[in-house]
């Protein structure tokens, strides 16, 4: 396939979390706001004279110092933040809106509340969001309040931000774009034989996260554009097509690994992918802009931590309608080492998505950076294998 | 015949032999861990502890114990068919038949070298805990259709993640309804009183492909549904988010293995911010009006507040308590004791057991302030012990009074739950008992800000403690990500703090014989300390229960 | 008369009897109690048994439990 436009200067933005788009965000005056969370809605932290940053640590493989404070048996990511806060490659966010949605991660935030000087910017402080396990009406309505309370208050009174309805929809309206051009975008992914690798569009959906959303929106539109008439290679150089589901993952390489191996991925149904990141943000009729926010962001959820029986059972089944969607021959299931959510789900996933939707699986463990992982190249091969294998008896 | 070695008779003193013999070797001269057989943790023969405590411990403690074992197996178990259930249950359940049988020695681990009105305090502490565990063991047996138990009690039923406390059920006890919580007596105490049994769990939920580094608690919890080995007893069950994120991974599994109507209780994470209150209470509405639809009960306010009046009781005993412990030397309870009465009652809910035991307590606490008797004279520090603690090795606070005078006279899961309900109107009701449960064990201290788990400071003044045994659970995500934080402000504070590195239910990842050489090694070259028993610094009870 | 103190006889040698064998149960139990005899019978002897019953015991296979939804108007 022909070269993307823009994939290089997309690659350029994820080497470092302070790239340039988020410079010039910050010299055109905007707040710089940073989380690590889906649960905490984007879309409040693009409020007019804000940018959201979901927080990246790229490289980061040593994370010595944070180690010290977070010991050696966390999550790497979680540690791998820290460092780079340590390392003062965070300075330039004013504010950190936290959540406690996972543990390692909330407390990389807490360090960055509790620690004077790891963050060296007089603005910044760190506000917690306490975000429900359940999405029945009690939670939306206390989630919202929570929405209001530690985000648009907090902003508000601390920063003096425009968090109007009008500012909410504003900003509803600019990710809404940026929804629907990456939905598009991984629409692409659903071909018989797609026009879109699982690499770039890793980086497309990465990049949407980490730059200011009016500085960015140009370059994911033309990219759209050239998509539309990308031809895709006469023979495919791929062996099988793959869901990729699990924990955090923001590193673009571990999907370059996984394709090096003959398996294209072609959903991306994990913590920092698109799927249902990049949903279209509605406003159901009587719904105020908050309130829709918060609707989206508790019911698009399908992370692990829910814990109604019929979530558990449900998210299950999502996996293998996406499976089904974008014409996955298998699936692979990652958590990351120390994830103590994805450790279970990886677990009745391996189990129950080949036993009731018919899906092989894959179930891995991976390190948050792990592009030098021989033994998991080895894994993915083999089931590469496995799969063709299978494909070609039931030709047979 | 071999002839006495009269040279040797000469040099025996005898007033002292007949001194020990009436009161028992004073602490100092005791040489404890000579009692041992090698790597079993049995005893030669029991400790002589002079001729009023030893026959106090005979006839008030082991004898009294296992007599009331079996009357509690009667009363609790409904006569002849409760026992022969719980004959059935022994055979049918590994927790059962291979860990609680050994019950007297989780006694003597806990009682070791203790005397006098300490020894008496301790050890009704632990007859509550035993008798609370025997009615919820012939409450799983006689419903548990698995070994042809009664189903019509079992659809009375209801079952519940331990985490959840069992107060959430008061309205409907005086309807003939029984709560079990599903992991206290399968998984939890077993730890404390046979460490062997949970290994078998641990490695099941391994065997199905669950990493080895989630909590081992979480595992151990999922690993016995996937083992089977929880009793058919309840018809629905509740659960919850307490303590971390491994209880909500394993509400996933188990789930699954138990694939009955089951109701989610989380709790909101962030409790400083009372307008998560809300949230909270609605969510206890909701397990009322579930366990409502599944038992076909009603709500009964009356019952409810009565329950939790009696509840406040215990409470208010609970702070009376600490008020000696911190404040005077003549608090009767080892740091054993108070650590698991308190989880397991706060934990549980209001019994009548409690109160009863609660009773006899006062009196020796009463007793010992009145008379001023010094009932841990040996102390040379008072410890608070912070974090989550290793049950497989509760008995380290025994032991290390026992070695060194390291008297432990607080722990963080007693802290919990430190408050009265209000039982004024419903409104208060609800959001105290929605407080209560953010207030949950594990869990006060744990989320919710960094600020909690450093109330370790404050604790400290308040109970006057010198020094801290930080616990180091190495698979808890949530102190592994404070450990630096901790260090800092240990050295920043001068503080004496001994980090005890443990994997909570699993003895193989650090051995007790280790967590012993840490304590020593410490006190030897930190402190300059030389034991009070050198007998206890190093032994095998690799094996032992 | 006699009959009488034969039944005396016969009552205070039941006691006596009783009384004996309660002082040899008591001083028994002590010498079980005294030298663990019950850890050693429950060390020894009782867990490898039941330990033994228990690993050779026919489990359910955890994989072939249904996974479907359930229905409740609360959850």
């Amino acid at each position: 396939m022909r070269d993307l436009k823009h994939l290089i200067y997309f690659e350029d933005l994820l080497q470092e979390a302070n790239n340039d788009l988020v410079r010039k965000g910050k010299e055109d005056g905007n707040l710089c706001l940073g989380y690590t969370c889906y649960f905490m809605p984007e879309v409040l932290l693009d409020l007019p004279g804000c940018f959201s940053v979901r927080l990246r640590a790229p490289k980061c493989t040593s994370p010595d110092m944070a180690s010290y404070y977070m010991s050696g048996r966390t999550c790497h990511y979680g540690r791998s933040l820290l460092e780079r806060a340590l390392e003062g490659g965070y300075n330039f966010i004013d504010a950190q809106l936290a959540t406690e949605t996972c543990t390692v991660t909330c407390r990389f935030q807490e360090h960055l509340g509790y620690m004077d000087d790891v963050i060296n910017n007089s603005t910044f402080k760190t506000e917690f969001t306490d975000v429900p396990f359940k999405k029945n009406e009690n939670s939306i309505d206390h989630y919202r309040k929570q929405l209001k309370l530690h985000v648009l208050d907090f902003l508000e009174r601390e920063y003096g931000v425009d968090t109007s309805d009008e500012a909410i929809l504003k900003a509803i309206e600019i990710n809404n774009e940026v929804n629907d051009i990456i939905t598009e975008i991984g629409n692409f992914r659903k071909l018989d034989n797609p026009t879109i690798t699982g690499y770039e569009f890793s980086v497309i959906t990465l990049v949407s996260m980490v730059c200011p959303k009016y500085l960015i929106v140009d370059k994911l539109r033309e990219t759209l554009e050239e998509l539309r008439t990308r031809e895709p290679d006469d023979k495919p150089n791929y062996k099988i097509k793959v869901l990729l589901a699990g924990s955090e993952n923001d590193d673009p390489d571990f999907i370059k690994l996984i394709e090096g191996c003959g398996a294209l991925v072609v959903a991306d149904r994990y913590c920092y992918g698109s799927l249902e990141a990049r949903n279209h943000i509605n406003i159901e009729e009587g719904d105020d802009p908050l309130t829709a926010v918060a609707k989206h962001y508790l019911l698009t959820s399908q992370c692990a931590r829910f814990m109604e029986q019929k979530e558990m059972r449900n998210r299950k089944k999502v996996i293998a309608d996406y499976a089904k969607e974008y014409k996955a021959d298998g699936i692979i299931v990652a958590s990351n080492k120390f994830c103590e959510y994805w450790s279970y789900e990886r677990m009745i996933d391996t189990i129950i998505l080949p036993r009731d939707y018919g899906f092989p699986v894959c179930s891995i463990e991976k390190e948050y950076i792990n592009t030098a992982s021989g033994q998991l190249r080895t894994r993915f091969q083999a089931f590469v294998e496995s799969v063709e294998l299978k494909k070609i008896q039931e030709v047979k | 015949m071999k002839k006495p070695d009269l040279k040797k008779l000469k040099e025996v003193d005898f007033k002292k032999a007949a001194k020990d013999f009436v009161y028992g070797k004073p602490h100092g001269e005791r040489r404890l861990g000579d009692l041992y057989i090698p790597k079993t943790g049995l005893y030669k023969h029991r400790e002589w502890r002079g001729i009023k405590d030893t026959m106090y411990y005979f006839n008030n403690i082991w004898l009294y114990n296992y007599g009331m074992i079996v009357r509690d197996l009667m009363v609790y178990g409904g006569g002849p068919k409760g026992a022969i259930q719980f004959l059935k249950g022994t055979w049918r359940y590994r927790w059962m038949g291979q860990t609680y049988l050994t019950v007297m020695h989780w006694f003597d681990r806990n009682l070791e070298g203790m005397r006098g009105e300490a020894l008496r305090g301790s050890a009704w502490h632990f007859r509550g805990i035993t008798s609370a565990c025997l009615l919820q063991i012939t409450g799983w047996f006689n419903r548990d259709l698995n070994i042809g138990g009664d189903a019509a009690l079992r659809a009375k039923t209801i079952g519940h993640d331990e985490t959840l406390w069992g107060g959430i059920f008061y309205p409907y006890t005086d309807q003939g309804i029984e709560n079990i919580p599903l992991q206290m007596i399968p998984y939890f105490v077993t730890c404390h009183c046979n460490n062997h049994t949970v290994l078998n769990y641990i490695d099941a939920s391994q065997a199905y492909g669950l990493p080895g580094d989630p909590c081992p608690m979480c595992q151990a919890e999922a690993g016995i549904f996937i083992e089977d080995d929880v009793p058919d007893s309840y018809v629905a069950l509740i659960t919850t988010n307490e303590a971390c994120d491994g209880s909500v991974g394993t509400s996933v599994i188990q789930d699954w293995m138990i694939n009955k109507p089951l109701f989610a209780m989380p709790q909101p994470m962030q409790f400083d911010d009372d307008s998560v209150l809300e949230n909270c209470a609605k969510e206890i509405e909701g397990a009322w009006r579930f366990t409502e639809e599944q038992l076909g009960v009603e709500f009964h306010w009356d019952e409810l507040v009565k329950r939790l009046e009696q509840q406040n009781e215990l409470q208010r005993f609970e702070w009376e308590k600490w008020d000696v412990a911190a404040n005077t030397n003549n608090y009767p309870i080892n740091g054993v004791a108070q650590a698991l009465y308190r989880i397991f009652q706060s934990q549980y809910g209001d019994r009548p057991l409690w109160h009863d035991v609660d009773k006899r307590v006062k009196k020796i606490m009463d007793k010992c302030v009145e008379e001023k008797i010094n009932t841990f004279p040996m102390t040379r520090h008072r410890v608070i012990a912070w974090s989550c603690a290793p049950l497989y090795y509760s008995a380290w606070c025994t032991w290390a009074y026992n070695c060194w005078g390291l008297n432990t006279i607080i722990n963080m899961d007693s802290l919990m739950f430190d408050m009265e309900i209000r039982t004024d109107s419903y409104e208060n009701c609800l959001l105290d008992m929605a407080k209560y449960h953010e207030w949950a064990p594990m869990r006060r201290m744990a989320v919710g800000g960094l600020q909690h788990i450093f109330e370790l400071w404050e604790n400290m003044e308040k109970f006057n403690c010198d020094m801290v045994m930080m616990y180091d659970q190495l698979q808890c995500k949530g102190m592994q990500g404070v450990v630096g934080l901790f260090e800092d402000e240990f050295r920043a504070r001068n503080i004496h703090a001994i980090w005890m590195p443990h994997a909570l239910p699993d003895k193989r990842t650090v051995p007790r014989s280790q967590i012993r050489q840490i304590i020593n090694d410490y006190m030897f070259t930190v402190m300059g300390e030389e034991p009070l028993d050198p007998s206890l610094l190093d032994f095998d009870d690799i094996d032992s229960w | 008369m006699k009959r009488k103190a034969k039944k005396k006889r016969t009552v205070g040698r039941f006691i006596k009897k009783t009384l004996r064998l309660g002082v040899l149960a008591y001083a028994g139990l002590f010498c079980v109690f005294y030298y663990d005899l019950d850890g050693k019978l429950l060390y020894y002897v009782v867990e490898p048994f039941l330990k033994n019953h228990f690993d050779n015991m026919e489990r359910r296979d955890p994989t072939t439990v249904p996974y479907e939804q359930i229905d409740s108007e609360y959850m």
